[in-house]
């Protein structure tokens, strides 16, 4: 799923400046799995712009709420009366929900709380790790399930480079090589032959950005 | 009514009934002393404490605010008390970025059985408050 | 403000001792000033069977549905006063305490402040009183059969209670017999029965009973489910097997490791470990195959062993007594605590058996196939003595059980720092896990002797049989819940719970929630704090509960 992080404080605060009654908006579906834009973030989020306005003795009443997604036009309209009642909506969505939040509501200003990281899961309590760069010509069946685009630090698709050292990375030493990763894994699975054949360079565009998918009514 | 010129703190103290509401009972039973403007709220475990709790007792108008709980490893429900001091750790942060000083927050753990322990921690909490000062968004 | 409820004030003077500093005549006429408090009455032993009368007639009569009682802690009376409330027709939730006595009166000798707090304590009780919630019990059926693993001596006995308990058990045992350590002691103090005799009557107790089930080269795989309805996957043999229990009880004991290469010694013929040592003794029937003089060294690393004490003092008075040689014991600190050491104990001072206490660790060295120990012994001021001896017999160290760590993770039961199953609380819970349902007994999770072990047997068996003493068991429905419209499905208060008792669950046959299983939650709160959609909701102490209490804050005292 998407991963994403809140902004500092200092960031958000600069961002809302100012107004003196905002929409802290959060999302239920993405942002709330990996901790960053569900309703429990968008209560703690509204007590400390409570605190901070108190402290510099400034105005400002905050409305809260949270729909299931918010890169979904019907569920944003319907928000539509409290998005009258305020100057600003603070999104706590990724990217996607604050823009589709801005397209219905072109006339009031849509502000982002938190910076939209990668695609990922999770790998422990309170940890995500990025899994997918959403490329657009997946080569997964190739490398036993790993990655290398994301987890090679060069990126290879033939790899692994000369610089693999007992399993770790030349670049970063601290990082597992891909490489070695994806060859245990196709000797699990007996299919090491993967590994002979030369791939041609990666299809940069294979998705011509910003992308877009089409399918026909179902 | 206050008195004129003394600062008596509005502390909070979410106490797990495991143990730190129960040394707060010791500590009256055993008539140990301590500031009266300490006030308990029991808590099943110190791992129930949310940080939207502690937030919000700011927002209402505390100027210090104590979570107890049980030692480490003591604790029934396992993993409460670690929850707890991560907790209490990422308010310290929370608070910071808000302009409020992170030393008016902290978890302590102790037994059912410390009464003096309690005491002595309330009346800490409460000289530490008195020197920071009213909290800055009363 | 009409909000339907009608609150009822209960103020207790404490036999009017809280009547010194506070005027309770004062606070009941500001309280019945406030819109939704109905009644307001002032006892002077709400503790006392009578006022306890006609709290319940005053509920009733008023038609009180949610009561605050301002008295002594909660910790002392809660429990009685939810039980006058249920008694008179209210829900046994709808009560909020002030804890006016231990938390105020008896605290602060600033009687004006004091009064000024209690005032407080009593409105934000009132405050919360607002937004309690009633909590409905429920019946659910449960499976009665009970699954112990380890066929040692514990164990055995455990399934024996059991049986005379009339539910129906089944032991599992690793190896192909059962007996566990009992095969291997020499003898037992202070039961004047040989251990193969104490086996070989409770192995007949055990074949004699319909409704034990033995099985031997058996091992437990895998456990889901619940407290009550517990599936474990058997290996028995090579087969697999399925079963359903509704509460499981470890017994699996412990292992001993010798503590190899101690003060830089191998093994060897003359350098023997305890369990070696009792196979020794049981297998000479000549008395000039025991080595004239025999040197037992205990205590230096294992600080925890009472059995340990006991298989020293046994072998050495069994040693004196049949070879009537020199038996010399160099100990530490020797624990004695168990029922018939101390006796032990004595009973070999007064054979004969040397003790040395020592401080600092003795040497041992080997000469010419002899072996000479210097120590300095404590008690005669620290005075050097040199012995030699036949054999040495080194103590062992106790390990958890093999399969524990497996184990441990696979049914997510905690373990302790030195890898034994962890009690819930050594005080209160002993044979109970963090687990709702599953029970330990014997040397996997303590250090106990014969006689402590049998109890805890009886102590786990009835433990239990608590649990599964009727065919439907009374839990409190959904007193933690997850609103299945507000889950996401995110898995976080599943990993969180520390007692394992939320699982998945498929709503209307499509969608995915957590569910918590009412047997197991044990009321923590934990997983309402985590859940990052705000979905989970602990009635008796929820949110909205808990931030009432905030609102008095700034009425100072």
């Amino acid at each position: 799923m998407i991963v994403a992080e809140r902004k500092p404080l200092e960031d958000i605060k600069e961002m809302i400046a100012g107004y003196k009654k905002i929409l802290i908006l959060g999302c239920g579906t993405c942002v709330t799995i990996c901790w960053a834009g569900g309703e429990k973030e968008v209560a703690v989020l509204s007590s400390q712009l409570r605190l901070a306005s108190k402290k510099n003795g400034n105005e400002l009443e905050i409305l809260e709420d949270t729909i299931e997604r918010q890169c979904e036009k019907e569920l944003v309209e319907a928000l539509k009366d409290k998005v009258q009642q305020v100057e600003v909506v603070l999104s706590m969505g990724c990217g996607a929900g604050v823009q589709t939040i801005a397209e219905i509501f072109p006339d009031t200003p849509v502000y982002p709380a938190l910076n939209t990281k990668f695609v990922g899961m999770p790998e422990g309590e309170g940890i995500w790790v990025e899994t997918c760069r959403t490329c657009g010509d997946c080569f997964l069946d190739k490398t036993g399930g790993i990655c290398p685009i994301v987890r090679c630090a060069k990126g290879l698709l033939n790899g692994p480079c000369g610089g693999t050292n007992s399993g770790k990375c030349e670049v970063d030493p601290e990082k597992d090589c891909a490489w070695t990763l994806i060859y245990r894994r196709l000797e699990q699975q007996g299919r090491l032959d993967t590994m002979r054949k030369y791939y041609p360079p990666r299809n940069f565009q294979a998705v011509i950005r910003p992308g877009k998918v089409e399918t026909l009514q179902a | 009514m206050k008195a004129k010129g003394a600062f008596s703190p509005d502390i909070i103290a979410f106490c797990c009934a495991q143990s730190a509401y129960q040394a707060a009972d010791t500590a009256g039973s055993m008539r140990i002393p301590y500031p009266e403007n300490i006030r308990v709220i029991r808590v099943p475990c110190a791992g129930r404490v949310d940080v939207l709790h502690i937030l919000r007792a700011f927002e209402k108008g505390a100027d210090g605010v104590l979570v107890l709980g049980c030692h480490e490893e003591a604790c029934r429900h396992l993993s409460g008390n670690v929850r707890a001091k991560n907790r209490v750790q990422k308010l310290n942060t929370l608070l910071q970025e808000v302009g409020i000083d992170g030393e008016r927050v902290e978890m302590f753990t102790l037994a059912p059985n410390q009464g003096f322990r309690f005491a002595r921690i309330a009346n800490e909490i409460n000289e530490r408050i008195k020197e920071l000062g009213p909290s800055p968004v009363k | 403000m009409d909000n339907g409820l009608r609150l009822g004030v209960f103020l207790c003077d404490c036999g009017g001792t809280l009547s010194k500093a506070i005027d309770f005549s004062a606070i009941k006429a500001e309280l019945e000033k406030i819109s939704d408090v109905t009644y307001v009455s002032i006892s002077h032993d709400l503790c006392l069977e009578r006022a306890r009368k006609v709290m319940q007639e005053d509920i009733k009569d008023k038609g009180i549905n949610r009561v605050v009682v301002a008295a002594c802690s909660p910790e002392l009376h809660e429990n009685g006063f939810m039980n006058i409330i249920q008694a008179a027709g209210v829900n046994r939730y709808l009560l909020s305490m002030a804890n006016i006595r231990e938390q105020c009166f008896w605290a602060h000798p600033d009687k004006g402040k004091a009064a000024k707090k209690a005032m407080n304590q009593i409105g934000t009780a009132i405050d919360r009183a607002r937004f309690l919630e009633p909590v409905e019990q429920t019946k659910i059926s449960v499976n009665r059969d009970v699954l112990v693993i380890g066929g040692g001596i514990t164990g055995i006995a455990t399934v024996i209670e059991l049986s005379n308990l009339n539910l129906k058990t089944t032991l599992i045992e690793k190896k192909t017999a059962l007996g566990g350590k009992l095969n291997q002691f020499a003898n037992l103090y202070p039961v004047r029965v040989t251990p193969g005799e104490l086996l070989a009557a409770k192995l007949k107790q055990v074949t004699e009973r319909q409704n034990i089930d033995v099985l031997t080269s058996a091992e437990l795989i895998d456990v889901s489910g619940q407290a009550g309805n517990f599936t474990a996957k058997i290996r028995s043999g090579k087969k697999e097997l399925v079963r359903n229990f509704g509460a499981i009880i470890f017994a699996t004991g412990c292992d001993s490791q010798s503590p190899g290469q101690i003060y830089g010694l191998e093994p060897s013929n003359n350098i023997v470990t305890q369990s070696q040592l009792e196979e020794m003794i049981k297998s000479s029937s000549k008395v000039e195959e025991i080595p004239q003089s025999i040197c037992f060294i205990t205590d230096t690393s294992d600080k925890h062993s009472r059995v340990s004490s006991f298989s020293v003092l046994e072998n050495a008075l069994g040693i004196k007594e049949k070879s009537g040689g020199e038996v010399c014991v160099l100990c530490q600190s020797l624990q004695i605590d168990g029922a018939g050491l101390e006796r032990l104990y004595r009973d070999c001072r007064n054979k004969g058996v040397l003790f040395i206490k020592f401080d600092i660790p003795p040497k041992i060295l080997k000469q010419d196939g002899e072996i000479r120990i210097e120590v300095e012994d404590v008690l005669m001021s620290g005075e050097r003595l040199t012995l030699s001896c036949d054999l040495l017999v080194v103590e062992e160290t106790s390990m958890p059980p093999l399969d524990s760590k497996v184990l441990s993770s696979t049914l997510n039961i905690g373990l302790d720092a030195r890898g034994f199953y962890q009690e819930n609380n050594v005080h209160l819970y002993p044979v109970a896990s963090n687990r709702e349902g599953i029970f330990f007994a014997g040397n996997c999770h303590a250090d106990l002797d014969l006689m402590r072990a049998l109890t805890e047997a009886s102590n786990a068996a009835l433990s239990a049989y608590q649990l599964l003493a009727q065919e439907k068991i009374t839990v409190e429905a959904e007193k933690t819940m997850v609103d299945p419209d507000k889950c996401r499905f995110c898995l976080t208060c599943i990993r969180a719970c520390p007692h394992h008792a939320i699982q998945e669950f498929r709503v209307n046959h499509e969608k995915m929630v957590a569910q918590i299983v009412d047997l197991a939650c044990q009321g923590c709160g934990i997983c309402a704090v985590v859940c990052p959609a705000k979905a989970i909701k602990s009635k008796d102490w929820s949110d909205e509960q808990i931030l009432a209490e905030l609102e008095l804050l700034g009425e100072h005292v």
